[in-house]
């Protein structure tokens, strides 16, 4: 059953990419264009799932998971990193941050639904 | 203030009117960063526009698809093969503009690195204490190699500078197919 989604990138026609996939699968999206935004976003409201870039101003999106983390009601919730980088390392602190998994953009809209759907 | 204003564009224009070549340098790259500022805001705002109508595009044609399932089921049968084919037919296509659509996010994000490598270059060949300095150099490129961080970044940085002093060999492009490869990977911890 589709549930909420918080969207997380600072780049507008991403964000509009995501959502409009995401939604066309019946999810409820928030956005948010970097971390800090997103940080506060998740205190207010309950996202069932995250999806992230790495790279944005103020906080980046690895820093976000772990910031989530470190919070009661996001210890368990799915973490999906959206992302261009597909480095070692880079997916090596995320993962160690507690991400759940790591998607290289550009993504296609099938395979990151079925991804959503197998992690929630 | 209005004294201080007149001596510091009066120090400008000494600058910039005094003949050295990595002032020129500078002035050239400066050029280039500007051509490419300047186009990626003209592109930007046609993607803007383009990304609005195909969103509008998409949502009316999901629109039309809950439409005919909720039409009575006599006229719905009749219709269902054929529009189930079209509307399927139509997805496939919203999911390759998605993928393309992405591609110019990508783009802008790596000549936004390109960007900021020549606003960096060009500070610093008009430094003299740097630029005479090959340990100097070898720093802004350890700097400049951390900015690059899709595969396709760092294979074009690493082909550079393992042809660096070897003036008969061309860059390797980079493998399409690695980069096809790589797009849409999906790892789970």
């Amino acid at each position: 059953m589709p549930g909420v989604i918080l969207a997380v990138d600072d780049s507008a026609s991403m964000r509009q990419m995501v959502r409009f996939t995401l939604e066309g699968a019946g999810y409820k999206v928030m956005q948010a264009a970097d971390g800090v935004e997103a940080l506060s976003l998740a205190k207010e409201t309950a996202a069932d799932l995250v999806l992230t870039d790495v790279n944005m101003p103020r906080m980046d999106g690895i820093a976000l998971v772990r910031e989530l983390r470190a919070l009661d009601h996001y210890k368990f919730v799915p973490m999906l990193v959206l992302t261009t980088e597909s480095g070692t390392d880079t997916k090596q602190r995320g993962k160690e941050a507690g991400a759940t998994g790591w998607i290289v953009k550009p993504f296609n809209p099938e395979q990151l639904l079925a991804t959503i759907a197998r992690v929630l | 203030m209005a004294m201080s204003h007149d001596n510091s564009a009066s120090a400008t224009a000494t600058v910039v009117n005094a003949f050295t070549p990595e002032l020129q340098m500078a002035n050239m790259l400066g050029l280039c960063e500007a051509q490419m500022e300047s186009a990626l805001q003209e592109s930007d705002q046609a993607v803007d526009a383009l990304i609005k109508a195909f969103t509008n595009l998409v949502e009316a044609t999901r629109s039309v698809s809950s439409f005919a399932k909720d039409l009575p089921p006599e006229i719905r049968d009749t219709l269902s093969s054929d529009l189930d084919q079209k509307v399927a037919a139509i997805s496939k296509q919203v999911g390759s503009a998605v993928m393309a659509f992405q591609f110019y996010d990508k783009l802008t994000q790596r000549l936004g690195h390109v960007r900021y490598s020549l606003s960096t270059l060009a500070l610093f060949v008009c430094d003299r204490t740097k630029s005479t300095q090959p340990e100097q150099w070898k720093r802004l490129l350890n700097t400049l190699r951390r900015l690059y961080r899709t595969e396709e970044e760092l294979q074009i940085f690493q082909a550079i500078m393992d042809g660096i002093g070897d003036e008969a060999d061309e860059p390797p492009a980079p493998a399409a197919a690695d980069e096809e490869a790589k797009a849409g990977e999906v790892e789970l911890f």
